[in-house]
């Protein structure tokens, strides 16, 4: 057993900044100083260091891979050295300036350099030619570092911004500016702002000015917890531990501080420093920290996590410390999704540990097997990753690493896989985001939004604001139920959360105003039953729950319906005055996910419209949202960017799903290169009466709003008939024609796309038509309403006859047969329409044409309202 | 007694005229529909955005009762591109929106002022005729709604140092008989050029006149004496002295 021995420090250099760093295998340890050599220490041994010689004096920092390392030195060079004969190879960069920083990517590739100019060098180490610059900082460079993937870097800049490029592109290019986090440093201070990419990938920590170790999360370059360091000078470095469970940290205030990330709590803190702390480096492996002081003395610490908490170091990768993870879901709900290529622990599952008498035990350290292989251990030596000498675990078993995440990123399953596992639709609420740092949107709706901030203490601060904020007062309440669904329309909001610490799930409602006093009520849902979506109308409020329990309260609190969701587990649910949809997953297809199916019923009537019917999607598209329109049609939109509507759903098996909008053929989107994606909210009238889709717009790869979200965008509808490069084409042809001459073809050119226009607008038209009238039929209509179908009757009316005008013009005579079809489409409801066609007819001249609408008209009189008849 | 205004119209007057474009806003409270003189406005419903006239928009703005949405133009990029086009192009400024399909015959021909070309669906390659002064009075009322406000400011700034150097590049061809080209000058620009324009065509008329002058004067004491050659005017010099 490992006693706890005096710590004793090596001279490895003279008086001054010494840095030091380990191989990835972490058998040598380099160190590099102001003397003109470098030193390597061979991990485990006591033996005199091997000395470099012929290097630059006064370096500054140090890099290695596996058989070299990489200098960089204050006269501006950066060189390259073997580690197999211990000898300088070349020089990979010569600046004009003192070289700051130099980093390596994982694969060893690439080492950038950050020096006093401007432009940070990235350089190939195999040939010194290949040369990547990155020049969007103003000031000079303090600190560069590669995360673990090698394809982004962070530049930590004199001017207090950290710059984030990726490296994949041949060109890099800037993704991200980080302003207030890192201090604004002197190049030649001893301080640090390196930017620490936290293992599990996902995140990053930088010292800041208030001395604390700030993490970021890099989806959404949100502020994640800090560690509090309580130094009482600035930070001189700071390393996550291999697995990222730890954190190491030190400043000029000569402490060494070890940091627990889960809880960000001090678990030891070394006050016998003698000098400040230049450089810290954990080895790859074991328990061992080593640093190097400002005096150019190196110390080696063997066993530096205690051994109460050794067995952190011993986890596999550690996630960061976010607020929220990410990976819990959109819906909070418990997912086995995996972040990408994390090792995952199940926490039930911790580290084995010695049972009473078992052989390890009884036979002691010294009989384990990895102290005999001690000697075997370095007999193949995995230099260039490979793997095949694979890592091994605490229990010198070799890991599932090179399997990959336990879900394959495929959908399609493997044939040999012995246990078959659907793909169920995880629930979700419409409308809400996932935990964004420590905010979250709840809901967004036409009336408002409600967002959730968690606070410290354990308790959330929910908001609700409102757009016609005179009509309503925006509230905000401290919440210690930790909601974490909600509704809101005009009449109310509707939260719910989830059972916690053996409270039962809960269902708060909340009216805004009403003419008697507030009557707010809460309901618990039974205990061990969840809640998966919750929904809010004008008269019920609805809940479906884990259990697959679809509740139906009334606005008062009263429930007025239980049932069981025939479809399981649920997924959503919306609600439109009496009208209730629920969505769950229903029988698994041919490629194992569960195909969704809706029910929609009312309540009032106690009618089932539609039972279990298909929720139309295409294959590897998920539904991103379920609502109804403002004139109360239901309204889904699919990962796709796609805008359907149910047509006839008021009748049992009539129901179809009809594309509204697809918004990647948005004209906004013509030029190409904009990326962006739209975050649904509404689907109502704007104010010309004609329907638009009221949508946040995403920039970039976003795919959920900030919070505060963006101003609400309208566009109006347009059921997909021809794909938009056609039209982005078109129009760019057309612009050519315009500035070249304006002849024939152009102009035929020009008709044919306003054509293309008129029929979207006849197909929009006759959708929302039929949507109507089908309202109408089974409501009683409002004067409104019936001035609103007949409108819309002569809105076809003229569109037919636009279109009439056209197939008129055409140039050809045989296209009659097209333009009787037209005119047998009109409504026609008040008589005229007919009237104007033979017009239309008689201006061009085409008599038959005109003697068939004259027949058509006769007929029109006669009542004969022929439903297809058999000639 | 001549008004002691220059010829043209003022800046004020020119903003005045430009109140009466159109902008999209979304308002923030329900108003209920107006009968103007101007023609009657549409009621109000948040969240759902409306087209209004400027002067509206900034009266609701300033009374925080309405967000304006800056029209596409107005953004860094494609303010980038018409910059790199005004710079590319040294002889003639970028051109206008383009014009709507020609209406039938029986309306009115559309002219900028009624043409949607400031509200959140216009077209965002072009400057409309109002581009400076509607943008100067965005970002000046409504800055917050803008996403990236400085650099909109700057840019249009230099889009206003780029294209007035062209115009006065412009008066060096402006000589006798001398045209240039001014298509897809804004208001503002006009108002601004005005005066210095025309007092440059002014100037060079009156040089031009004096030189007419002599001219003339010269000709119609030729035909009082009756000499009709030139050949003879020293003699006719000589002996008027």
């Amino acid at each position: 057993m490992a006693f706890p021995q005096q710590l004793r420090g090596k001279q490895a250099h003279v008086d001054g900044p010494t840095f030091l760093t380990y191989t990835p295998d972490g058998k040598k340890l380099i160190t590099t100083g102001v003397d003109p050599f470098c030193r390597v220490f061979s991990h485990g041994s006591d033996e005199e260091p091997t000395n470099v010689d012929d290097c630059q004096e006064n370096n500054t920092a140090v890099a290695a891979g596996n058989d070299f390392f990489i200098t960089g030195s204050e006269d501006g060079t950066v060189s390259k050295y073997s580690l197999e004969s211990n000898r300088f190879e070349e020089i990979l960069v010569r600046s004009t300036l003192p070289v700051r920083d130099v980093a390596l990517s994982p694969d060893g590739n690439w080492v950038a350099v950050a020096s006093d100019e401007l432009v940070v060098y990235v350089v190939n180490t195999k040939d010194m030619l290949q040369v990547k610059r990155l020049r969007d900082q103003n000031r000079s460079v303090k600190h560069v570092s590669f995360d673990r993937t090698g394809t982004r870097l962070a530049v930590s800049c004199t001017d207090g911004i950290v710059y984030i490029y990726d490296m994949e592109l041949e060109e890099p290019e800037m993704i991200k500016k980080v302003e207030s986090m890192i201090k604004i440093l002197e190049p030649e201070s001893g301080l640090s702002s390196k930017v620490l990419w936290h293992p599990d990938g996902r995140a990053f920590a930088a010292p800041t000015g208030l001395r604390e170790m700030q993490v970021m999360s890099t989806n959404d370059w949100e502020q994640q917890r800090s560690f509090k360091t309580g130094h009482s000078a600035d930070i001189t470095a700071a390393a996550w531990s291999p697995n990222g469970a730890l954190l190491a940290t030190t400043s000029s205030d000569l402490c060494l501080s070890l940091w627990d990330v889960k809880t960000q709590k001090l678990l030891k803190k070394y006050d016998d420093i003698k000098a400040t702390i230049q450089a810290i480096a954990w080895h790859p492996t074991e328990n061992t920290l080593s640093y190097t002081q400002i005096d150019g003395r190196l110390y080696i610490h063997n066993d530096f996590v205690p051994p109460e908490h050794a067995n952190i170091l011993q986890k596999p990768i550690q996630p960061a410390p976010f607020f929220h993870d990410p990976s819990e879901g959109r819906s909070n709900a418990a997912t086995t999704a995996l972040a990408n290529g994390t090792k995952y622990n199940l926490p039930e599952r911790r580290q084995r540990e010695d049972t009473v008498d078992s052989l390890d035990s009884l036979l002691g350290p010294e009989f384990q097997d990895d102290e005999q292989d001690e000697e075997m251990a370095d007999f193949v030596v995995d230099d260039d990753g490979a793997g095949y000498a694979p890592a091994v675990n605490g229990h010198g078993k070799r890991t599932n690493g090179h399997l990959g995440p336990l879900e394959s990123l495929s959908k399609r399953r493997s044939y040999t896989s012995a246990i078959f596992k659907p793909q169920l639709h995880e629930p979700f609420q419409p409308g809400a985001t996932p935990w964004r740092g420590n905010r979250r949107l709840l809901c967004c709706s036409l009336i408002g939004y409600v967002s959730t901030i968690s606070q410290e203490g354990d308790h959330h601060t929910v908001e609700v604001k409102f757009y016609d904020e005179y009509t309503h007062r925006n509230f905000h309440f401290t919440d210690i139920y930790l909601y974490d669904k909600a509704g809101l329309n005009d009449h109310g909001t509707l939260f719910s959360c989830q059972p916690k610490d053996g409270n039962p799930a809960r269902i708060y409602y909340r009216p805004h105003e009403t003419w008697t006093t507030r009557t707010d009520w809460r309901t618990d849902l039974p205990a061990g039953e969840s809640v998966a979506a919750i929904a809010l109308s004008e008269s019920y409020v609805v809940v479906t729950t884990s259990t697959n329990y679809v509740r139906i309260f009334s606005l008062f609190g009263l429930p007025v319906r239980v049932y069981r969701q025939k479809s399981s587990p649920a997924v959503t649910c919306a609600a439109w005055r009496d009208y209730v949809l629920t969505v769950g997953n229903g029988p698994v297809g041919g490629d194992g996910t569960a195909q969704l199916l809706y029910t929609i019923e009312n309540v009032k009537r106690d009618e089932v419209y539609q039972s279990e019917d298909i929720v139309a999607l295409p294959p590897n598209t998920n539904l991103t949202s379920v609502f109804f329109s403002a004139d109360g049609d239901p309204y889904i939109y699919d990962s796709d960017g796609v805008l359907l509507t149910l047509l006839h759903w008021r009748t049992n098996g009539q129901a179809r799903w009809v594309p509204m909008l697809d918004t990647k053929c948005l004209s906004r989107r013509l030029g190409g290169g904009k990326e962006e994606s739209y975050w649904p909210v509404c689907v109502a009238r704007d104010a010309n009466d004609k329907h638009v889709f009221h949508c946040m717009i995403l920039k970039g790869s976003e795919k959920y709003p900030t919070n505060p979200p963006p101003m609400l965008s309208e566009f109006p509808l347009e059921v997909p008939l021809s794909s938009s490069i056609d039209k982005a084409r078109e129009r760019e042809r057309e612009e050519d024609k315009e500035t070249m001459s304006d002849d024939e073809d152009g102009s035929s050119r020009k008709a044919e796309n306003q054509q293309q226009m008129l029929e979207n607008q006849y197909v929009l038209l006759s959708t929302l038509h039929s949507q109507l009238s089908e309202t109408l039929s089974h409501t009683r209509p409002t004067l409104d309403q019936k001035r609103d179908l007949v409108n819309k009757e002569v809105e076809i009316d003229k569109t037919l006859l636009q279109l009439l005008n056209f197939e008129c013009a055409a140039v050809a005579e045989d296209r009659g047969m097209k333009a009787l079809e037209l005119v047998t489409l009109m409504k026609d409801t008040n008589g005229k329409m007919l009237e104007f066609a033979l017009k239309v007819a008689e201006r061009y001249r085409k008599e038959v044409l005109m003697e068939k609408i004259r027949d058509l008209q006769e007929k029109k009189l006669m009542g004969g309202e022929d439903d297809g008849d058999f000639v | 007694m001549a008004l002691p205004l220059p010829p043209g119209l003022t800046p004020p007057e020119i903003a005045f005229l430009c109140e009466m474009e159109l902008v999209t806003i979304i308002p923030r409270q329900r108003l209920e529909a107006l009968e103007l003189l101007g023609g009657p406005l549409k009621p109000l419903v948040p969240p759902q955005r409306a087209s209004v006239p400027l002067w509206h928009a900034l009266l609701l703005k300033r009374q925080r009762r309405a967000n304006i949405v800056p029209p596409p133009w107005l953004s860094p990029e494609p303010l980038t591109a018409i910059l790199d086009h005004e710079t590319k192009y040294g002889d003639t400024f970028s051109p206008p929106p383009r014009l709507p399909p020609a209406p039938s015959s029986n309306t009115l021909p559309f002219a900028p002022p009624f043409l949607p070309s400031s509200t959140a669906d216009a077209a965002a390659d072009a400057l409309p005729y109002h581009w400076l002064e509607l943008g100067e009075m965005l970002l000046e009322a409504a800055a917050d709604d803008f996403e990236d406000s400085d650099s909109v400011r700057k840019l249009l700034r230099g889009l206003r140092e780029v294209r007035m150097a062209k115009l006065r590049q412009g008066v060096e061809v402006l000589d006798a008989a001398g045209g240039f080209e001014m298509t897809g000058v804004g208001g503002m620009e006009l108002g601004e050029a005005r005066a210095f324009i025309t007092g440059v065509i002014d100037g060079l008329r009156k040089i031009a006149a004096s030189r007419e002058q002599q001219k003339r004067d010269r000709d119609r004491e030729e035909r009082e004496n009756g000499y009709s050659g030139t050949a003879d005017y020293d003699d006719d010099e000589m002996e008027m002295q």
